[in-house]
Protein backbone atom coordinates (compact mmCIF):
# COMPACT_ATOMS: atom_id res chain seq x y z
CA UNK A 1 0.00 0.00 0.00
CA UNK A 2 2.19 2.85 -1.30
CA UNK A 3 -0.32 5.24 -0.88
CA UNK A 4 -0.82 4.95 2.73
CA UNK A 5 3.08 5.03 3.17
CA UNK A 6 3.32 8.56 1.15
CA UNK A 7 0.33 9.97 3.50
CA UNK A 8 2.16 8.86 6.18
CA UNK A 9 4.93 10.78 5.70
CA UNK A 10 3.27 13.33 4.69
CA UNK A 11 1.93 14.17 8.05
CA UNK A 12 5.33 13.42 9.44
CA UNK A 13 6.82 15.90 7.50
CA UNK A 14 4.34 18.30 8.78
CA UNK A 15 5.37 20.39 11.40
CA UNK A 16 3.86 20.40 15.09
CA UNK A 17 0.60 21.78 15.30
CA UNK A 18 0.21 25.71 15.78
CA UNK A 19 -1.99 27.69 18.23
CA UNK A 20 -5.20 27.69 16.55
CA UNK A 21 -4.73 31.55 16.13
CA UNK A 22 -1.49 31.46 13.91
CA UNK A 23 -2.01 29.08 11.38
CA UNK A 24 0.40 26.51 10.33
CA UNK A 25 2.80 27.92 7.21
CA UNK A 26 1.88 25.55 4.13
CA UNK A 27 4.33 27.44 1.75
CA UNK A 28 7.18 29.90 2.99
CA UNK A 29 9.80 31.33 1.02
CA UNK A 30 13.12 33.49 1.74
CA UNK A 31 15.11 35.17 -0.02
CA UNK A 32 14.14 33.80 -3.27
CA UNK A 33 16.00 34.73 -6.76
CA UNK A 34 15.55 33.54 -9.58
CA UNK A 35 17.27 33.32 -13.22
CA UNK A 36 16.80 32.61 -16.44
CA UNK A 37 19.86 32.20 -18.25
CA UNK A 38 21.44 35.38 -16.52
CA UNK A 39 18.83 37.77 -16.35
CA UNK A 40 17.14 37.79 -12.90
CA UNK A 41 13.42 37.64 -12.88
CA UNK A 42 12.60 36.93 -9.27
CA UNK A 43 14.66 39.56 -6.80
CA UNK A 44 14.64 38.56 -2.43
CA UNK A 45 11.22 36.93 -2.64
CA UNK A 46 10.03 36.78 1.03
CA UNK A 47 6.80 35.08 1.48
CA UNK A 48 4.32 32.74 3.40
CA UNK A 49 1.37 31.11 2.50
CA UNK A 50 -0.86 30.27 5.53
CA UNK A 51 -2.31 26.57 5.25
CA UNK A 52 -5.85 26.51 3.97
CA UNK A 53 -6.11 30.26 2.58
CA UNK A 54 -6.17 31.37 -0.50
CA UNK A 55 -3.35 33.15 -1.55
CA UNK A 56 -4.00 36.16 -4.55
CA UNK A 57 -0.77 37.06 -6.46
CA UNK A 58 -1.37 40.10 -8.49
CA UNK A 59 0.53 42.41 -10.48
CA UNK A 60 0.82 43.40 -14.02
CA UNK A 61 1.92 40.89 -17.01
CA UNK A 62 5.82 39.68 -17.02
CA UNK A 63 6.56 40.51 -12.98
CA UNK A 64 7.24 36.91 -12.66
CA UNK A 65 4.01 35.40 -11.23
CA UNK A 66 4.06 31.87 -12.91
CA UNK A 67 7.97 31.72 -12.41
CA UNK A 68 7.42 31.97 -8.41
CA UNK A 69 4.36 29.65 -8.67
CA UNK A 70 6.86 27.11 -10.75
CA UNK A 71 9.54 26.98 -8.20
CA UNK A 72 6.89 25.93 -5.22
CA UNK A 73 6.55 22.65 -7.22
CA UNK A 74 10.31 23.06 -8.41
CA UNK A 75 9.12 22.87 -12.19
CA UNK A 76 11.31 25.44 -12.91
CA UNK A 77 13.64 22.58 -12.73
CA UNK A 78 12.09 21.33 -16.07
CA UNK A 79 13.71 24.86 -18.27
CA UNK A 80 17.46 24.50 -18.95
CA UNK A 81 19.77 27.06 -17.85
CA UNK A 82 17.73 28.30 -14.79
CA UNK A 83 19.00 28.99 -11.21
CA UNK A 84 17.53 29.81 -8.03
CA UNK A 85 18.66 31.49 -5.04
CA UNK A 86 17.10 31.68 -1.16
CA UNK A 87 15.09 28.66 0.33
CA UNK A 88 11.59 27.17 -0.23
CA UNK A 89 9.59 25.64 2.54
CA UNK A 90 6.96 23.17 2.00
CA UNK A 91 5.48 22.00 5.10
CA UNK A 92 8.16 22.78 6.95
CA UNK A 93 10.66 20.82 4.26
CA UNK A 94 13.50 22.57 2.37
CA UNK A 95 12.16 21.48 -1.15
CA UNK A 96 15.60 22.71 -2.68
CA UNK A 97 17.93 20.99 -0.25
CA UNK A 98 20.47 18.58 -2.02
CA UNK A 99 19.05 15.15 -1.89
CA UNK A 100 14.81 16.53 -2.01
CA UNK A 101 12.72 14.50 -4.52
CA UNK A 102 10.93 16.91 -6.89
CA UNK A 103 8.97 14.32 -8.10
CA UNK A 104 7.77 13.15 -4.47
CA UNK A 105 7.07 16.99 -4.05
CA UNK A 106 4.63 17.69 -7.24
CA UNK A 107 2.92 15.04 -5.71
CA UNK A 108 2.19 17.16 -2.79
CA UNK A 109 2.05 20.42 -4.44
CA UNK A 110 -0.27 20.21 -7.63
CA UNK A 111 -0.57 22.85 -10.84
CA UNK A 112 -2.72 24.03 -12.57
CA UNK A 113 -1.90 25.58 -15.76
CA UNK A 114 -3.02 29.16 -17.62
CA UNK A 115 -4.12 27.00 -20.66
CA UNK A 116 -5.73 23.91 -19.91
CA UNK A 117 -3.49 20.81 -21.29
CA UNK A 118 -5.64 18.13 -20.76
CA UNK A 119 -4.04 14.87 -22.18
CA UNK A 120 -5.23 13.33 -25.31
CA UNK A 121 -6.63 10.58 -23.81
CA UNK A 122 -10.20 9.83 -22.58
CA UNK A 123 -11.97 11.47 -19.47
CA UNK A 124 -11.39 8.81 -17.36
CA UNK A 125 -7.70 8.64 -18.46
CA UNK A 126 -7.16 11.96 -17.85
CA UNK A 127 -8.19 11.80 -14.03
CA UNK A 128 -6.33 8.26 -13.32
CA UNK A 129 -3.12 9.58 -14.82
CA UNK A 130 -1.59 11.17 -11.99
CA UNK A 131 -2.79 7.75 -9.47
CA UNK A 132 -1.39 5.40 -12.10
CA UNK A 133 2.12 7.24 -12.99
CA UNK A 134 2.48 7.26 -8.79
CA UNK A 135 0.98 3.86 -8.31
CA UNK A 136 -1.81 5.03 -6.27
CA UNK A 137 -5.36 3.51 -6.19
CA UNK A 138 -4.33 0.02 -7.85
CA UNK A 139 -7.13 -1.75 -7.97
CA UNK A 140 -9.93 -0.70 -10.48
CA UNK A 141 -12.64 0.28 -8.02
CA UNK A 142 -10.41 2.07 -6.05
CA UNK A 143 -8.99 3.84 -8.92
CA UNK A 144 -12.81 4.53 -10.47
CA UNK A 145 -13.68 5.80 -6.81
CA UNK A 146 -11.07 8.15 -7.08
CA UNK A 147 -11.86 9.60 -10.46
CA UNK A 148 -15.21 10.46 -9.42
CA UNK A 149 -14.43 11.98 -6.09
CA UNK A 150 -11.78 14.06 -8.01
CA UNK A 151 -14.74 15.07 -10.81
CA UNK A 152 -17.83 15.64 -7.93
CA UNK A 153 -14.84 17.74 -6.22
CA UNK A 154 -13.92 19.47 -9.97
CA UNK A 155 -17.76 20.14 -10.17
CA UNK A 156 -17.58 18.13 -13.61
CA UNK A 157 -18.86 14.74 -12.89
CA UNK A 158 -22.79 15.49 -13.73
CA UNK A 159 -21.68 16.48 -16.78
CA UNK A 160 -19.67 14.03 -17.96
CA UNK A 161 -20.37 10.71 -15.73
CA UNK A 162 -22.44 8.95 -18.58
CA UNK A 163 -18.97 9.46 -21.22
CA UNK A 164 -15.97 9.09 -19.27
CA UNK A 165 -14.52 6.98 -21.89
CA UNK A 166 -14.89 9.61 -24.71
CA UNK A 167 -11.84 11.92 -25.71
CA UNK A 168 -11.00 14.71 -23.04
CA UNK A 169 -10.67 17.20 -25.85
CA UNK A 170 -14.53 17.14 -26.86
CA UNK A 171 -15.15 18.80 -23.78
CA UNK A 172 -15.86 22.71 -23.83
CA UNK A 173 -12.47 25.07 -23.08
CA UNK A 174 -13.91 25.64 -19.22
CA UNK A 175 -15.00 22.08 -18.59
CA UNK A 176 -11.53 20.92 -19.77
CA UNK A 177 -9.76 23.43 -17.37
CA UNK A 178 -12.26 21.79 -14.63
CA UNK A 179 -11.02 18.26 -16.25
CA UNK A 180 -7.44 19.73 -15.56
CA UNK A 181 -8.37 20.74 -11.63
CA UNK A 182 -10.08 16.94 -11.11
CA UNK A 183 -6.98 15.60 -12.21
CA UNK A 184 -4.66 17.48 -10.30
CA UNK A 185 -7.32 16.61 -7.44
CA UNK A 186 -6.92 13.11 -8.04
CA UNK A 187 -3.50 12.43 -6.20
CA UNK A 188 -4.84 14.41 -3.09
CA UNK A 189 -2.07 17.76 -3.22
CA UNK A 190 -2.16 19.69 -0.08
CA UNK A 191 -1.17 22.29 -2.04
CA UNK A 192 -2.83 23.72 -5.36
CA UNK A 193 -0.78 26.30 -7.39
CA UNK A 194 -3.48 27.98 -10.03
CA UNK A 195 -2.18 29.97 -12.10
CA UNK A 196 -4.73 32.05 -14.04
CA UNK A 197 -6.63 29.23 -14.04
CA UNK A 198 -10.18 31.35 -15.57
CA UNK A 199 -8.38 33.51 -17.84
CA UNK A 200 -9.77 32.15 -20.84
CA UNK A 201 -12.99 31.32 -19.53
CA UNK A 202 -16.56 32.90 -19.63
CA UNK A 203 -18.00 34.46 -16.47
CA UNK A 204 -20.42 31.49 -15.54
CA UNK A 205 -17.33 29.22 -16.33
CA UNK A 206 -15.36 31.24 -14.38
CA UNK A 207 -17.81 31.68 -11.08
CA UNK A 208 -18.06 28.06 -11.12
CA UNK A 209 -14.05 27.55 -10.42
CA UNK A 210 -14.35 30.45 -8.14
CA UNK A 211 -16.79 28.49 -6.13
CA UNK A 212 -14.74 25.67 -6.31
CA UNK A 213 -11.59 27.35 -5.18
CA UNK A 214 -13.57 28.55 -2.08
CA UNK A 215 -14.52 25.20 -1.65
CA UNK A 216 -11.11 23.56 -1.87
CA UNK A 217 -10.29 25.74 0.55
CA UNK A 218 -11.54 23.75 3.80
CA UNK A 219 -9.00 21.52 2.74
CA UNK A 220 -6.31 22.56 0.91
CA UNK A 221 -3.98 25.82 0.49
CA UNK A 222 -4.52 27.06 -2.78
CA UNK A 223 -2.39 29.97 -4.43
CA UNK A 224 -3.64 31.38 -6.92
CA UNK A 225 -2.37 33.71 -9.80
CA UNK A 226 -4.89 36.04 -11.15
CA UNK A 227 -4.99 39.46 -13.60
CA UNK A 228 -8.55 39.82 -12.45
CA UNK A 229 -8.46 42.20 -9.48
CA UNK A 230 -11.91 41.65 -8.12
CA UNK A 231 -11.65 37.90 -8.37
CA UNK A 232 -8.50 38.08 -6.17
CA UNK A 233 -10.62 40.38 -3.84
CA UNK A 234 -13.99 38.07 -3.71
CA UNK A 235 -12.33 34.55 -2.96
CA UNK A 236 -8.69 35.12 -1.74
CA UNK A 237 -7.63 35.58 2.13
CA UNK A 238 -4.18 37.47 1.57
CA UNK A 239 -2.89 38.75 -1.61
CA UNK A 240 0.13 39.70 -2.63
CA UNK A 241 1.45 42.46 -5.51
CA UNK A 242 4.34 41.49 -6.84
CA UNK A 243 6.08 44.37 -9.73
CA UNK A 244 9.17 43.64 -12.11
CA UNK A 245 10.13 40.49 -10.19
CA UNK A 246 9.79 42.00 -6.64
CA UNK A 247 7.04 41.36 -3.98
CA UNK A 248 5.92 44.90 -3.04
CA UNK A 249 3.38 44.11 -0.21
CA UNK A 250 1.27 41.14 1.47
CA UNK A 251 -1.93 41.70 2.85
CA UNK A 252 -4.58 40.22 4.08
CA UNK A 253 -6.94 41.03 0.80
CA UNK A 254 -9.18 42.99 2.62
CA UNK A 255 -6.67 45.49 4.00
CA UNK A 256 -4.51 45.39 0.41
CA UNK A 257 -7.51 46.05 -1.62
CA UNK A 258 -9.05 49.14 0.59
CA UNK A 259 -5.85 50.27 2.58
CA UNK A 260 -2.46 49.05 0.60
CA UNK A 261 0.54 50.20 2.39
CA UNK A 262 2.81 51.20 -0.66
CA UNK A 263 1.84 53.96 -3.52
CA UNK A 264 2.92 51.14 -6.45
CA UNK A 265 -0.04 49.44 -5.09
CA UNK A 266 -2.38 51.85 -4.95
CA UNK A 267 -1.40 52.91 -8.41
CA UNK A 268 -1.91 49.34 -9.83
CA UNK A 269 -5.26 48.57 -8.54
CA UNK A 270 -6.38 52.21 -9.11
CA UNK A 271 -5.53 50.88 -12.89
CA UNK A 272 -2.70 53.39 -13.68
CA UNK A 273 -0.51 51.43 -14.66
CA UNK A 274 -0.13 46.96 -15.64
CA UNK B 1 -13.54 35.50 -52.19
CA UNK B 2 -12.42 35.31 -55.99
CA UNK B 3 -8.81 34.06 -55.70
CA UNK B 4 -10.40 31.60 -52.68
CA UNK B 5 -12.69 29.99 -55.12
CA UNK B 6 -10.17 29.43 -58.20
CA UNK B 7 -7.80 28.00 -55.50
CA UNK B 8 -10.45 25.76 -54.33
CA UNK B 9 -11.16 24.69 -58.07
CA UNK B 10 -7.46 24.37 -58.41
CA UNK B 11 -7.19 21.87 -55.73
CA UNK B 12 -9.99 19.78 -56.68
CA UNK B 13 -8.40 19.38 -60.32
CA UNK B 14 -5.35 18.25 -58.94
CA UNK B 15 -6.71 16.22 -56.65
CA UNK B 16 -9.18 14.64 -58.97
CA UNK B 17 -5.81 14.03 -61.50
CA UNK B 18 -4.14 12.25 -59.06
CA UNK B 19 -7.09 10.07 -58.03
CA UNK B 20 -7.84 9.54 -62.04
CA UNK B 21 -3.83 8.13 -62.28
CA UNK B 22 -4.35 6.34 -59.45
CA UNK B 23 -7.95 4.57 -60.65
CA UNK B 24 -6.45 4.22 -64.96
CA UNK B 25 -3.39 2.18 -63.45
CA UNK B 26 -5.25 -0.03 -61.35
CA UNK B 27 -7.90 -0.70 -64.44
CA UNK B 28 -5.14 -0.97 -66.92
CA UNK B 29 -3.36 -4.10 -64.98
CA UNK B 30 -6.91 -5.32 -64.31
CA UNK B 31 -7.32 -5.72 -68.18
CA UNK B 32 -4.13 -6.66 -68.69
CA UNK B 33 -3.39 -9.42 -66.36
CA UNK B 34 -7.16 -10.29 -67.10
CA UNK B 35 -6.37 -13.31 -69.14
CA UNK B 36 -3.91 -14.60 -66.54
CA UNK B 37 -6.19 -13.81 -63.76
CA UNK B 38 -8.93 -16.02 -65.62
CA UNK B 39 -6.55 -19.03 -66.36
CA UNK B 40 -4.66 -18.84 -62.67
CA UNK B 41 -7.65 -18.56 -60.68
CA UNK B 42 -7.10 -18.50 -56.76
CA UNK B 43 -4.35 -20.42 -57.31
CA UNK B 44 -2.16 -17.92 -57.93
CA UNK B 45 -2.70 -17.40 -54.29
CA UNK B 46 -2.38 -20.66 -52.87
CA UNK B 47 -0.20 -22.51 -54.84
CA UNK B 48 3.57 -22.21 -54.34
CA UNK B 49 4.67 -23.33 -58.04
CA UNK B 50 6.10 -20.60 -60.77
CA UNK B 51 6.51 -22.60 -63.79
CA UNK B 52 6.85 -21.05 -67.18
CA UNK B 53 6.36 -24.31 -69.00
CA UNK B 54 8.65 -25.56 -71.70
CA UNK B 55 9.70 -22.22 -73.76
CA UNK B 56 10.47 -24.88 -76.53
CA UNK B 57 7.51 -26.27 -77.04
CA UNK B 58 4.23 -25.19 -79.14
CA UNK B 59 1.90 -24.24 -76.76
CA UNK B 60 -1.42 -25.59 -76.17
CA UNK B 61 -4.97 -24.69 -75.58
CA UNK B 62 -6.42 -24.60 -71.82
CA UNK B 63 -9.67 -23.35 -71.18
CA UNK B 64 -9.80 -21.53 -74.61
CA UNK B 65 -6.21 -19.87 -74.35
CA UNK B 66 -3.20 -20.93 -75.98
CA UNK B 67 -0.46 -21.22 -72.98
CA UNK B 68 3.11 -23.21 -72.38
CA UNK B 69 2.56 -27.12 -71.91
CA UNK B 70 3.27 -27.17 -67.87
CA UNK B 71 3.23 -23.47 -67.25
CA UNK B 72 1.52 -22.87 -64.03
CA UNK B 73 2.05 -20.01 -62.08
CA UNK B 74 1.26 -19.62 -58.27
CA UNK B 75 2.63 -16.88 -56.29
CA UNK B 76 2.58 -17.83 -52.29
CA UNK B 77 6.14 -18.07 -51.96
CA UNK B 78 6.35 -14.35 -53.02
CA UNK B 79 3.56 -13.40 -50.67
CA UNK B 80 5.22 -14.88 -48.10
CA UNK B 81 8.52 -13.62 -48.73
CA UNK B 82 7.02 -9.87 -49.04
CA UNK B 83 4.83 -10.27 -46.14
CA UNK B 84 7.37 -11.74 -43.88
CA UNK B 85 10.35 -9.39 -44.69
CA UNK B 86 7.86 -5.84 -44.18
CA UNK B 87 6.97 -7.33 -41.35
CA UNK B 88 10.58 -8.18 -39.91
CA UNK B 89 11.87 -4.03 -41.39
CA UNK B 90 8.71 -2.43 -40.12
CA UNK B 91 8.26 -4.49 -35.98
CA UNK B 92 12.26 -3.74 -36.29
CA UNK B 93 12.10 0.35 -37.47
CA UNK B 94 9.20 1.19 -35.64
CA UNK B 95 10.58 1.40 -31.85
CA UNK B 96 14.01 2.14 -33.13
CA UNK B 97 12.60 4.85 -35.38
CA UNK B 98 10.22 6.34 -32.44
CA UNK B 99 13.53 5.94 -29.55
CA UNK B 100 15.76 7.70 -32.03
CA UNK B 101 13.44 10.40 -32.76
CA UNK B 102 12.87 10.68 -28.35
CA UNK B 103 16.62 10.56 -28.67
CA UNK B 104 17.12 13.55 -31.07
CA UNK B 105 14.41 15.73 -29.73
CA UNK B 106 15.47 15.13 -26.07
CA UNK B 107 18.69 14.30 -25.74
CA UNK B 108 20.39 16.25 -28.03
CA UNK B 109 20.87 19.89 -27.55
CA UNK B 110 19.19 22.04 -29.78
CA UNK B 111 22.38 23.53 -31.37
CA UNK B 112 23.48 20.01 -31.83
CA UNK B 113 19.96 18.97 -33.01
CA UNK B 114 20.25 20.56 -36.48
CA UNK B 115 23.29 18.53 -37.63
CA UNK B 116 21.92 15.26 -36.20
CA UNK B 117 18.83 15.86 -37.60
CA UNK B 118 20.50 16.51 -40.91
CA UNK B 119 22.21 13.35 -41.16
CA UNK B 120 19.17 11.67 -40.51
CA UNK B 121 17.36 12.77 -43.38
CA UNK B 122 20.53 12.53 -45.56
CA UNK B 123 20.25 8.74 -44.64
CA UNK B 124 16.77 8.53 -45.96
CA UNK B 125 17.76 10.06 -49.24
CA UNK B 126 20.32 7.45 -50.19
CA UNK B 127 19.44 5.53 -53.43
CA UNK B 128 18.10 2.01 -52.73
CA UNK B 129 20.47 0.62 -54.96
CA UNK B 130 23.42 2.00 -52.60
CA UNK B 131 21.82 0.13 -49.55
CA UNK B 132 21.72 -3.16 -51.81
CA UNK B 133 25.13 -3.15 -52.46
CA UNK B 134 26.25 -2.24 -49.49
CA UNK B 135 24.15 -5.43 -48.26
CA UNK B 136 25.51 -7.59 -50.20
CA UNK B 137 29.26 -6.74 -49.97
CA UNK B 138 29.21 -6.45 -45.94
CA UNK B 139 26.22 -7.21 -44.40
CA UNK B 140 25.80 -10.71 -46.02
CA UNK B 141 29.04 -11.97 -45.07
CA UNK B 142 29.14 -10.38 -41.95
CA UNK B 143 25.84 -11.86 -40.70
CA UNK B 144 26.05 -14.84 -42.50
CA UNK B 145 29.77 -15.49 -41.34
CA UNK B 146 29.63 -14.35 -37.78
CA UNK B 147 25.85 -13.69 -36.42
CA UNK B 148 23.54 -16.25 -38.15
CA UNK B 149 25.80 -19.50 -36.85
CA UNK B 150 25.97 -17.53 -33.35
CA UNK B 151 22.21 -17.42 -33.39
CA UNK B 152 21.51 -21.04 -34.48
CA UNK B 153 23.50 -22.28 -32.11
CA UNK B 154 22.10 -19.81 -29.17
CA UNK B 155 18.98 -19.20 -29.93
CA UNK B 156 17.79 -22.13 -31.93
CA UNK B 157 15.49 -22.92 -29.31
CA UNK B 158 13.18 -20.45 -30.01
CA UNK B 159 10.96 -21.06 -32.88
CA UNK B 160 12.29 -19.81 -36.94
CA UNK B 161 15.80 -18.99 -35.37
CA UNK B 162 17.28 -22.99 -35.41
CA UNK B 163 17.72 -24.59 -38.67
CA UNK B 164 20.73 -24.20 -41.63
CA UNK B 165 21.82 -20.64 -40.66
CA UNK B 166 22.58 -20.42 -45.04
CA UNK B 167 25.48 -17.90 -46.49
CA UNK B 168 23.39 -14.71 -45.46
CA UNK B 169 21.28 -14.14 -47.89
CA UNK B 170 17.69 -14.19 -47.38
CA UNK B 171 14.51 -13.48 -45.06
CA UNK B 172 16.34 -11.81 -41.92
CA UNK B 173 19.08 -10.01 -43.77
CA UNK B 174 16.26 -8.15 -46.32
CA UNK B 175 14.05 -7.30 -43.17
CA UNK B 176 17.30 -6.10 -41.45
CA UNK B 177 18.69 -3.96 -44.65
CA UNK B 178 14.70 -2.94 -45.17
CA UNK B 179 14.43 -1.97 -41.56
CA UNK B 180 17.49 0.69 -42.11
CA UNK B 181 16.22 2.13 -45.11
CA UNK B 182 13.13 3.26 -43.17
CA UNK B 183 14.18 4.19 -39.84
CA UNK B 184 14.93 7.54 -40.95
CA UNK B 185 11.45 7.94 -42.78
CA UNK B 186 10.64 7.66 -39.44
CA UNK B 187 12.72 9.15 -37.11
CA UNK B 188 12.21 12.19 -39.28
CA UNK B 189 8.59 12.57 -38.61
CA UNK B 190 8.10 11.28 -35.01
CA UNK B 191 11.41 14.22 -34.09
CA UNK B 192 9.79 16.76 -36.00
CA UNK B 193 6.03 15.71 -34.35
CA UNK B 194 7.51 15.56 -30.59
CA UNK B 195 9.65 19.19 -31.50
CA UNK B 196 6.59 21.10 -32.13
CA UNK B 197 4.40 19.19 -29.65
CA UNK B 198 2.87 21.70 -27.40
CA UNK B 199 4.49 21.92 -24.48
CA UNK B 200 1.72 21.99 -21.80
CA UNK B 201 1.53 18.34 -22.32
CA UNK B 202 4.97 17.11 -21.14
CA UNK B 203 4.08 20.17 -18.61
CA UNK B 204 1.18 18.75 -17.13
CA UNK B 205 2.53 14.90 -16.97
CA UNK B 206 5.48 16.03 -15.00
CA UNK B 207 3.45 18.60 -12.55
CA UNK B 208 1.49 15.32 -11.87
CA UNK B 209 4.54 13.63 -10.49
CA UNK B 210 5.83 11.87 -13.55
CA UNK B 211 9.41 11.35 -14.10
CA UNK B 212 11.09 12.47 -17.31
CA UNK B 213 11.04 8.95 -18.93
CA UNK B 214 7.21 8.06 -17.50
CA UNK B 215 6.31 11.48 -19.85
CA UNK B 216 8.01 10.59 -22.57
CA UNK B 217 6.28 7.20 -22.67
CA UNK B 218 3.09 7.65 -21.50
CA UNK B 219 2.03 11.09 -22.34
CA UNK B 220 4.34 12.44 -25.31
CA UNK B 221 4.75 9.64 -27.73
CA UNK B 222 1.39 8.29 -27.65
CA UNK B 223 0.15 11.96 -28.40
CA UNK B 224 2.02 11.37 -31.56
CA UNK B 225 0.31 8.18 -32.07
CA UNK B 226 -1.30 9.69 -35.35
CA UNK B 227 2.22 10.54 -37.07
CA UNK B 228 3.82 7.74 -35.44
CA UNK B 229 1.36 5.18 -37.57
CA UNK B 230 1.26 7.63 -40.34
CA UNK B 231 5.18 7.13 -40.76
CA UNK B 232 4.78 3.38 -40.16
CA UNK B 233 1.81 3.43 -43.45
CA UNK B 234 4.92 5.34 -45.59
CA UNK B 235 7.65 2.78 -44.38
CA UNK B 236 5.18 0.06 -44.83
CA UNK B 237 4.28 0.99 -48.51
CA UNK B 238 8.20 1.59 -49.22
CA UNK B 239 9.35 -2.15 -47.74
CA UNK B 240 6.41 -3.47 -49.52
CA UNK B 241 7.61 -2.06 -52.36
CA UNK B 242 11.33 -2.28 -52.17
CA UNK B 243 13.07 -3.59 -55.14
CA UNK B 244 16.58 -3.14 -56.19
CA UNK B 245 18.24 -4.22 -52.25
CA UNK B 246 16.19 -6.84 -51.61
CA UNK B 247 16.67 -8.37 -54.99
CA UNK B 248 20.63 -8.35 -54.35
CA UNK B 249 19.97 -9.71 -50.74
CA UNK B 250 17.56 -12.27 -50.36
CA UNK B 251 18.79 -14.92 -52.40
CA UNK B 252 16.25 -15.18 -54.82
CA UNK B 253 14.25 -17.98 -53.73
CA UNK B 254 11.94 -19.40 -55.95
CA UNK B 255 8.78 -21.82 -55.54
CA UNK B 256 10.17 -22.41 -51.94
CA UNK B 257 8.26 -20.95 -48.74
CA UNK B 258 10.83 -20.08 -45.63
CA UNK B 259 11.64 -22.65 -43.22
CA UNK B 260 13.29 -20.43 -40.63
CA UNK B 261 14.22 -16.60 -40.55
CA UNK B 262 17.66 -16.91 -42.56
CA UNK B 263 15.66 -18.68 -45.13
CA UNK B 264 16.17 -17.51 -48.90
CA UNK B 265 13.49 -15.61 -49.99
CA UNK B 266 11.70 -13.17 -52.47
CA UNK B 267 9.42 -10.26 -52.48
CA UNK B 268 6.93 -9.46 -55.10
CA UNK B 269 8.93 -6.22 -56.50
CA UNK B 270 12.01 -7.92 -56.83
CA UNK B 271 10.34 -10.99 -58.90
CA UNK B 272 8.91 -8.75 -61.19
CA UNK B 273 12.40 -7.39 -61.78
CA UNK B 274 13.78 -10.57 -61.82
CA UNK B 275 11.38 -12.70 -63.99
CA UNK B 276 10.70 -9.87 -66.72
CA UNK B 277 13.35 -10.92 -68.72
CA UNK B 278 12.82 -14.97 -69.26
CA UNK B 279 8.83 -14.06 -69.15
CA UNK B 280 9.23 -12.13 -71.98
CA UNK B 281 10.27 -15.41 -73.97
CA UNK B 282 6.97 -16.85 -73.97
CA UNK B 283 5.41 -16.81 -76.89
CA UNK B 284 1.63 -16.99 -75.44
CA UNK B 285 2.89 -13.48 -73.54
CA UNK B 286 0.68 -15.26 -70.66
CA UNK B 287 3.92 -14.81 -68.04
CA UNK B 288 4.77 -11.33 -68.62
CA UNK B 289 0.57 -11.19 -67.99
CA UNK B 290 0.95 -13.28 -64.56
CA UNK B 291 3.53 -10.53 -63.98
CA UNK B 292 1.10 -8.20 -64.33
CA UNK B 293 -1.43 -9.85 -61.82
CA UNK B 294 1.82 -9.66 -59.44
CA UNK B 295 1.95 -6.21 -59.52
CA UNK B 296 -1.86 -5.91 -59.39
CA UNK B 297 -1.99 -8.17 -56.14
CA UNK B 298 1.37 -5.87 -54.82
CA UNK B 299 -0.82 -2.81 -55.13
CA UNK B 300 -3.57 -5.31 -53.55
CA UNK B 301 -1.78 -6.24 -50.17
CA UNK B 302 -0.56 -2.30 -50.47
CA UNK B 303 -3.79 -0.77 -50.00
CA UNK B 304 -5.31 -3.34 -47.41
CA UNK B 305 -2.24 -2.79 -44.96
CA UNK B 306 -2.82 0.93 -45.79
CA UNK B 307 -6.62 0.80 -44.77
CA UNK B 308 -6.21 -1.50 -42.02
CA UNK B 309 -3.70 0.81 -40.37
CA UNK B 310 -6.66 3.95 -40.81
CA UNK B 311 -9.59 1.92 -39.49
CA UNK B 312 -7.20 1.22 -36.44
CA UNK B 313 -6.30 4.60 -36.32
CA UNK B 314 -10.33 5.46 -36.49
CA UNK B 315 -11.39 3.03 -33.46
CA UNK B 316 -8.66 4.46 -31.62
CA UNK B 317 -9.57 8.12 -32.14
CA UNK B 318 -12.98 7.23 -31.07
CA UNK B 319 -12.43 6.66 -27.65
CA UNK B 320 -9.06 8.81 -27.42
CA UNK B 321 -9.29 12.35 -28.74
CA UNK B 322 -7.10 13.52 -32.06
CA UNK B 323 -4.43 15.54 -31.30
CA UNK B 324 -1.83 16.61 -33.77
N1 LIG C 1 11.15 29.99 -20.10
C1 LIG C 1 11.60 31.25 -19.98
N2 LIG C 1 12.82 31.57 -20.46
C2 LIG C 1 13.28 32.83 -20.35
N3 LIG C 1 12.60 33.83 -19.79
C3 LIG C 1 11.37 33.59 -19.31
C4 LIG C 1 10.81 32.28 -19.38
N4 LIG C 1 9.57 32.32 -18.83
C5 LIG C 1 9.40 33.59 -18.42
N5 LIG C 1 10.46 34.36 -18.71
C6 LIG C 1 10.62 35.78 -18.40
O1 LIG C 1 10.50 35.96 -17.01
C7 LIG C 1 9.73 37.09 -16.71
C8 LIG C 1 8.59 36.70 -15.82
O2 LIG C 1 7.72 35.85 -16.55
P1 LIG C 1 6.43 35.21 -15.91
O3 LIG C 1 5.87 34.30 -16.91
O4 LIG C 1 6.79 34.66 -14.59
O5 LIG C 1 5.49 36.49 -15.73
P2 LIG C 1 3.99 36.58 -15.27
O6 LIG C 1 3.94 37.52 -14.15
O7 LIG C 1 3.44 35.23 -15.05
O8 LIG C 1 3.30 37.23 -16.53
P3 LIG C 1 1.83 37.00 -17.11
O9 LIG C 1 0.92 37.68 -16.16
O10 LIG C 1 1.86 37.67 -18.43
O11 LIG C 1 1.62 35.54 -17.19
C9 LIG C 1 9.28 37.69 -18.03
O12 LIG C 1 10.10 38.78 -18.32
C10 LIG C 1 9.51 36.59 -19.01
O13 LIG C 1 9.92 37.13 -20.25
MG1 LIG D 1 1.99 33.99 -16.10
Amino acid sequence: MPDLDFRAAVTRARPAAQPAAEPAEAVATREVNFYYGSRQVLFDITLTAPEREILALIGPSGCGKSTFLRTLNRMNDTIPNTRLTGVVRVEGEDIYAPGADPIALRRRVGLIFQRSNPFPFSIRDNVAYGLKVNGLAKRKADRDAAVERSLQLAGLWDEVKDRLDTPAHALSGGQQQRLCIARALAIEPRILLMDEPASALDPIATSRIEELALELKTRYTIIIVTHNLQQAARISDRTAFFLSGRLVETAPTQQLFTNPGRKETEDYLTGRFG
Amino acid sequence: MFKLVTFRRFTAVLGGVVAAVLVAVVVFFVIYAWPAIRLNGWHFFTSNTWNLGNLYANPIERNGRMILPGAHYGILFLIAGTLLSTLIAVVLAVPIGAMAAVFLAECVPSQLRTAVSFFVELLAAIPSVVFGLWGYVVVIPFLGHHVYPWMTAHLGFLPFLSGAPGSGYGLLTAGLVLALMIVPLITATVRDALVSQYRGLRDAALALGATRFETLWTVQLPATRRVLVGSGILATGRALGETMAVLMISGNALNYLPRNIYSPISTMASFIVSQLDSALQDPTGLAVRSLGEVALALLLIAVVVNGAARLLLYYQDRTTGTTS
